[in-house]
């Protein structure tokens, strides 16, 4: 038995993976001891399967944890005190960034702050050029008498990025014993060995991240794992990786930076699996929507989408991580969205969300602002009685009132008509946002299937994926917690880069050659190490590269670890090409090609097939019976209420129509049809 | 047109789903150009527009984008495009950047597509305006100020010339851009991305008039104009009544040896909810490349007055613009120029001399409005460096660098933008990675630093300058081009705020001593002699001696600023020492420095 828990904003959510079957529970997220929640949802399982806690988490051999924990760290500035430790000459990396900015004419946005500020960044004597050679050695006394300056400051945790330590890591080496030794017990961090990527300010950032993170992560990973084994878990404790894949406990304790994406990274990971299973394979457009934010990931070719440019907060006002992750774009658009009418008599959705509290009106939280979920209230899409499986009861006049008079008067609208325009609006905004990334990465959306993710997921999916055109919409059995159940289907990974600048005219190979064996060492250490006993090791070799002149690198798969000939050197720059035209609708096949930075990615996979399925419940009728529901198009209709968990495989429902689990609610468009795939998902056509 | 129209009944629904699908479009097109350009000054440093015009060429959506590139200029554009083919068909494309027909400077490529619907009716216009690597100048830049006209200036100009007829290529004007302009390929590659941008454009109006209906469409714009004039309006309103004449100056510069002032002219009418500028009392045209096209004199007042207004809730379009009255005249050096008359630099220098006093006045007139003046631009470290890699078999490189530039104007409600660039580029192209400069070019960048005690003091200071030192790597010999304004006209504060300080050249030579730079020059570098560069300072904006001291003691803390000044400009006496980061604000000394303060001034 595997059990996969990932803590979000408002709801815990547990995956209990037995054999074949798999089940979902949901308890609130506690935020002031988070690790409460994770042992109510354990406990809530226990009681499901009429066991004692104790007995029930003996049996468990794999508990695989996501947790909102480092990134709320990092929004709330609850980090540690963190020091910066940089080349003499290059104070401001952290502050002069990499330029760029939005709304051109907002000038009510202030400049951001450093992620640790100048008075806790000391400049380090020395300099190593470009090639690796030493231009000014370390001064090793003035390292000693800035250790002696932190401790008088009290610093908790310490960051060194030097310029080019990614080409000679010896500088920052040093420091690092130096600081070990002169500043005991104080974590640090350092970039070549954390992420050894071109450009001084990604790389600055993602180090002082992650040592900011250490004496937290730390303390909680480690009573999360205490506390666990208190309660009767004797299995292994693993983490969700903003990479996508998993790793133990105790490593992303050491390298907390690991964490901060750790929920959405998930969801692409599912997205492929149910992709895979109920739509033979087509891209996917995975779209995981939340309470305030709507998070968006495409799937193509069975491969997870990557970024090294992943930001914490705002695009240019937050901070970059620097960090290959899991490519997801967030916009802020979901449940707890609030609908407003402007000054100039204009309907808006957001950017303001109710979150969880106060939360939409109908949840009787103290909520004033009529927000998304208030309208598919008033819409007849969701039942008061049965939200969450009936452990919550709305208030739908409320919802209405409320409506009524902040949106719908103005407008001069019914107040169903004023719902459903939010609706639409809010559904478009969606829309603008998966188009801008499937024009980023050359998906068509029309050959692709939209993936709806979270509890809200299935309110608007259907009329999301027919504006875009897409092939079909499938929600799967497991939507409602698409993260967990992705957690379920990850391997154990890891990954590890070097830069070595080389090009296309003046290959070199030795070099590179060597570069590639210690990579495959590192990859073959691991999956002997955490990764023993899995039932397959794959290790991926990519390498970041360019046209030359060009600034920015893409990264492209390789077919072998290693470019012994001519042909191999060929094949390689065939696979530029073919990125390159995939990705930017163009190559040129004439020009010369500069290669940056070589990766290795090892998995080691731990589970056959994705993850189990829902059981069909014995006990629960199939149609619930009939409701009024509102569609800008019929008006008020009188729809069909079917069991989500109770509808058999093959056996089409056509919309309009609603269908209903514990954790989901999907709106079946007038015009569309739904049928429950072989593998228990839900696919509807149109 | 005036906005004397009776009001049109809004479908506040209807047009809140038209405005994200339009902007979407934009989006798309801006995003497809942006993935698909081949030259870094366009895929790197973001210099690029994309916008939709009405079929009467109004300004209807744009993508994010350099503001001074948008705003007015691809109306004028459009109408140029029909006046000289009043019969428009569908597959027609046409590239245009003469900067006498409402272009910026000619390095700006503009592909302008007509949208034509199945019944042969003109419904829209796209335009994508790109920055080119190269336009064929008569020297490798793109900028050349020191050209008496454009005849020297040697630049490529397209009138309107049809480049598409049935979505096929001219291939005449293909060979024509091949053979004249330096790096054929990446001008093709350029080109492709830019036509990609504009017939996604294209394609995606298309649908939406099939899906919506034409009709229904151009009900939309007017609503979306109607509603963008009242926000406007509203805007406003918010300001007082009132009228300034500032003026400002271009440092001298090869042909212009006393340098360009220049004086607008500013009325606030709250009550009829406009905004005058006359640009007309300026000199005529000048024997150099710096004078500006109509698009971007208009621009640059138009940018002064939307970051004035501090209300980015009104929607930028040509519903907004008809607030606005910009009075420019013809053969002005700020107004409409005269061929042959060069605009080689219209996008930039002279054209932040007419947008900074613009933003200050408005601060003058209005509290809590307008701002100061933004840094003005080129320092050496955004200037052009070339030579040859010793690395790479001595192959010869050139391109702009953008190692050090800062200058963000104090506003009525934050602090300068570190990273705005100029004012006209409003922060939107980025700053170098030190690494990958270091990288691509034969160069090492010795040190990059923000400047204590530079900022232009204020209630909200301005940006501080940025200090960097480079020179090429051994064995190199280096050239650095540049074109610094703001070496002795700072930039100004507004309502009793400061100067920012002025930007700077200097060489050190190889005996480590310091020589002053001009301010429009080439240096040449050779092993161990650097070139240091100083960014101008942002104004400030408001007393400093009204900060809070909370921000005070911030940049100080910070090292943004000295104890020195922090007590003689701010008036901010702390306690504590920075040694142990114990430093807080003493407010009863405090509040004692300042009022003796308030009264000396």
């Amino acid at each position: 038995m595997r059990l996969a828990c990932d803590t979000g904003g408002t709801f815990t959510d547990l995956v209990v993976e037995d054999g074949d079957e798999i089940r979902l529970f949901k308890a609130s997220t506690t935020p002031d001891d988070p690790v409460r929640g994770v042992l109510n949802s354990l406990a809530l399982a226990a009681e499901h399967y009429g066991r004692d806690l104790g007995d029930f988490l003996g049996e468990a051999e794999m508990f695989i944890h996501g947790t909102t924990r480092a990134i709320n760290a990092i929004l709330t500035g609850n980090t540690a005190r963190t020091a910066f430790l940089t080349t003499e000459g290059h104070p401001d990396v952290l502050v002069i960034r990499e330029g760029g900015r939005i709304e051109p004419f907002n000038f009510t946005v202030p400049y951001p702050e450093p992620y640790v500020p100048r008075r806790l960044t000391f400049e380090i004597p020395e300099r190593i050029e470009a090639n690796g050679s030493i231009r000014k050695p370390l001064d090793e006394a003035a390292v000693i008498a800035i250790a002696e300056k932190l401790k008088l400051l009290k610093v908790e945790a310490v960051g060194v990025c030097l310029l080019w330590s990614i080409v000679n890591g010896e500088h920052e080496k040093r420091v690092g014993e130096l600081l070990a030794k002169h500043l005991p017990g104080v974590p640090v961090t350092l970039s070549h060995l954390l992420n050894p990527t071109l450009r001084e300010y990604r790389r600055a950032s993602a180090t002082v991240i992650d040592a900011s993170l250490k004496p937290l992560m730390f303390q909680y990973l480690d009573s999360l794992t205490r506390r666990l084994r208190e309660a009767g878990f004797a299995g292994r404790t693993l983490m969700v990786t903003s990479g996508g894949g998993i790793m133990d406990a105790e490593a992303v304790a050491r390298m907390p930076i690991h964490s901060i994406n750790s929920g959405p990274a998930m969801a692409p990971v599912a997205g492929r699996y149910y992709a895979a299973r109920d739509f033979d394979g087509a891209a996917a457009i995975v779209a995981d929507t939340g309470g305030t934010t709507y998070d968006v990931s495409l799937v193509r070719d069975g491969r997870i989408p990557w970024t090294r440019e992943t930001w914490i907060g705002q695009r240019f006002r937050g901070h970059m991580t620097g960090f290959p992750s899991v490519d997801v774009k967030s916009i802020g658009a979901g449940g707890g969205s609030i609908a407003w009418v402007d000054e100039g008599g204009l309907l808006r959705v957001g950017p303001r969300s109710a979150g969880s509290t106060p939360g939409p009106v109908s949840y009787g939280k103290g909520g004033t602002e009529p927000t998304v979920t208030d309208c598919s209230l008033i819409l007849g899409y969701i039942d008061p009685d049965f939200f969450l499986g009936g452990t919550m009861v709305l208030d739908r006049d409320a919802a209405a009132e409320a409506l009524r008079t902040k949106v719908a008067d103005k407008l001069g609208l019914s107040v169903e008509e004023a719902a459903a325009a939010i609706f639409a609006l809010a559904t478009e905004k969606m829309v603008g946002a998966i188009d801008e990334i499937t024009v980023n990465q050359g998906i068509d959306p029309a050959t692709a299937v939209l993936i709806g993710g979270g509890g809200a997921a299935g309110l608007n999916a259907v009329a999301v994926g027919r504006r875009l055109g897409c092939a079909g919409v499938l929600i799967p059995e497991a939507g409602s917690v698409l993260s967990a159940a992705g957690a379920l289907m990850s391997d154990i990974a890891s990954d590890y880069a070097q830069m070595l600048f080389t090009t296309s005219r003046r290959f070199a190979f030795d070099e590179v050659n060597a570069v590639l064996a210690s990579l495959e060492a590192r990859c073959r250490a691991f999956a002997e190490g955490p990764g023993a006993g899995a039932l397959n090791v794959t290790i991926d070799f990519s390498v970041e590269a360019r046209y030359a002149h060009q600034i920015w690198e893409i990264e492209v798969p390789m077919t072998s670890g290693r470019i012994e000939t001519d042909a191999d050197l060929e094949a390689l720059q065939q696979a530029f090409h073919d990125t390159h035209q995939s990705i930017f609708e163009i190559s040129d096949p004439g020009s010369d090609m500069e290669f940056v930075t070589w990766r290795a990615k090892v998995s080691c996979q731990l589970r056959e097939g994705g993850t189990g399925q829902l059981p069909m419940p014995k006990s629960v009728s199939h149609e619930l019976g009939r409701r009024q529901i509102y569609f800008s198009e019929t008006g008020w209709t009188d729809a069909e209420v079917i069991r989500f968990e109770s509808m058999p495989s093959g056996v089409p429902v056509a919309g309009p129509a609603i269908i209903e689990s514990s954790f989901t609610t999907v709106v079946v468009d007038p015009g569309t049809n739904a049928v429950r795939s072989e593998g228990g998902g839900l696919r509807v056509t149109f | 047109m005036d906005g004397q129209s009776p009001p049109r009944r809004r479908d506040g629904v209807k047009t809140a789903i038209l405005a994200s699908r339009f902007d979407s479009i934009a989006r798309k097109m801006q995003n497809t150009l942006f993935r698909t350009a081949r030259s870094g000054i366009l895929n790197t440093a973001h210099d690029f527009s994309c916008v939709i015009l009405t079929a009467d060429c109004r300004l209807l959506a744009a993508a994010e984008s350099l503001p001074s590139h948008t705003l007015v200029g691809p109306d004028i554009m459009c109408r140029t495009v029909k006046a000289y083919h009043p019969d428009l068909k569908a597959g027609d494309c046409f590239l245009h950047n003469s900067p006498y027909e409402g272009n910026s400077h000619a390095a700006d490529h503009c592909l302008i597509v007509p949208v034509v619907d199945e019944g042969g009716t003109l419904r829209f216009f796209v335009l994508a305006k790109a920055h080119q690597a190269d336009c064929g100048n008569s020297r490798p830049s793109t900028y050349l100020g020191d050209v008496v006209d454009v005849y020297e200036e040697g630049a490529l100009i397209f009138s309107a010339a049809k480049v598409q007829s049935d979505y096929k290529d001219n291939q005449d004007i293909i060979r024509m851009c091949e053979t004249r302009i330096r790096v054929p390929d990446q001008w093709w590659g350029d080109y492709l991305a830019s036509m990609g941008s504009v017939r996604i454009g294209e394609r995606e109006l298309l649908e939406l008039g099939a899906s919506f209906g034409w009709d229904e469409l151009e009900r939309y714009a007017e609503a979306w104009f109607d509603y963008s004039e009242e926000k406007m309006a509203t805007a406003i309103a918010r300001l007082p009544s009132g009228r300034r004449t500032l003026s400002s100056a271009h440092d001298p510069f090869p042909g212009v040896p006393e340098g360009i002032p220049v004086k607008v002219d500013v009325e606030i009418d709250a009550e009829a909810g406009r905004i005058r500028v006359d640009l007309s009392d300026n000199p005529d045209c000048q024997p150099c490349g710096l004078n500006l096209t109509q698009g971007t004199s208009m621009s640059a007042a138009m940018v002064a007055i939307y970051n004035g207004l501090i209300d980015h809730g009104v929607p930028v379009n040509a519903g907004s613009f008809r607030r606005i009255d910009i009075t420019v005249r013809e053969n002005c050096c700020v107004g409409i120029p005269r061929h042959p008359f060069s605009c080689s630099v219209a996008t930039t220098n002279l054209a932040d001399r007419v947008s900074n006093p613009i933003q200050r006045a408005i601060a003058e007139i209005a509290p809590g409005f307008g701002m100061a003046e933004t840094g003005p631009i080129m320092p050496p470290a955004m200037g052009v460096i070339s030579g040859r890699d010793p690395r790479n078999d001595g192959e010869p490189f050139v391109n702009q660098v953008h190692i050090a530039v800062t200058g963000g104007a104090g506003t009525p409600v934050t602090d300068g933008f570190l990273s705005i660039i100029h004012v006209g580029n409003a922060g939107m192209c980025r700053i170098d990675c030190v690494e990958v400069d270091e990288l691509h070019h034969p160069i090492v960048i010795k040190s990059r630093a923000l400047v204590p005690d530079t900022e232009g003091a204020g209630t909200f200071r301005g940006a501080p300058s940025a200090r960097a030192e480079f020179g090429p790597v051994d064995g190199c010999v280096m050239k650095v081009l540049y074109t610094a304004d703001g070496t002795i006209t700072p930039a100004l504060g507004a309502r009793g705020g400061g100067p920012g300080s002025k930007s700077r050249a200097e060489k050190r030579e190889k005996d480590g001593g310091l020589t002053i730079l001009p301010a429009c020059y080439g240096a040449t570098l050779e092993e161990d002699e650097w070139i240091v560069s100083y960014s101008s300072g942002g104004g400030g904006y408001g007393s400093p001696l009204e900060r809070e001291p909370e921000r005070v003691l911030h940049d100080l803390r910070e090292g943004w600023i000295t104890a020195g000044r922090a007590r003689d400009v701010y008036g901010l006496v702390t306690t504590g020492s920075a040694e142990d980061d114990s430093l807080a604000v003493d407010w009863a000394a405090t509040e004692t420095l300042r009022t003796t303060a308030r009264a000396v001034r």
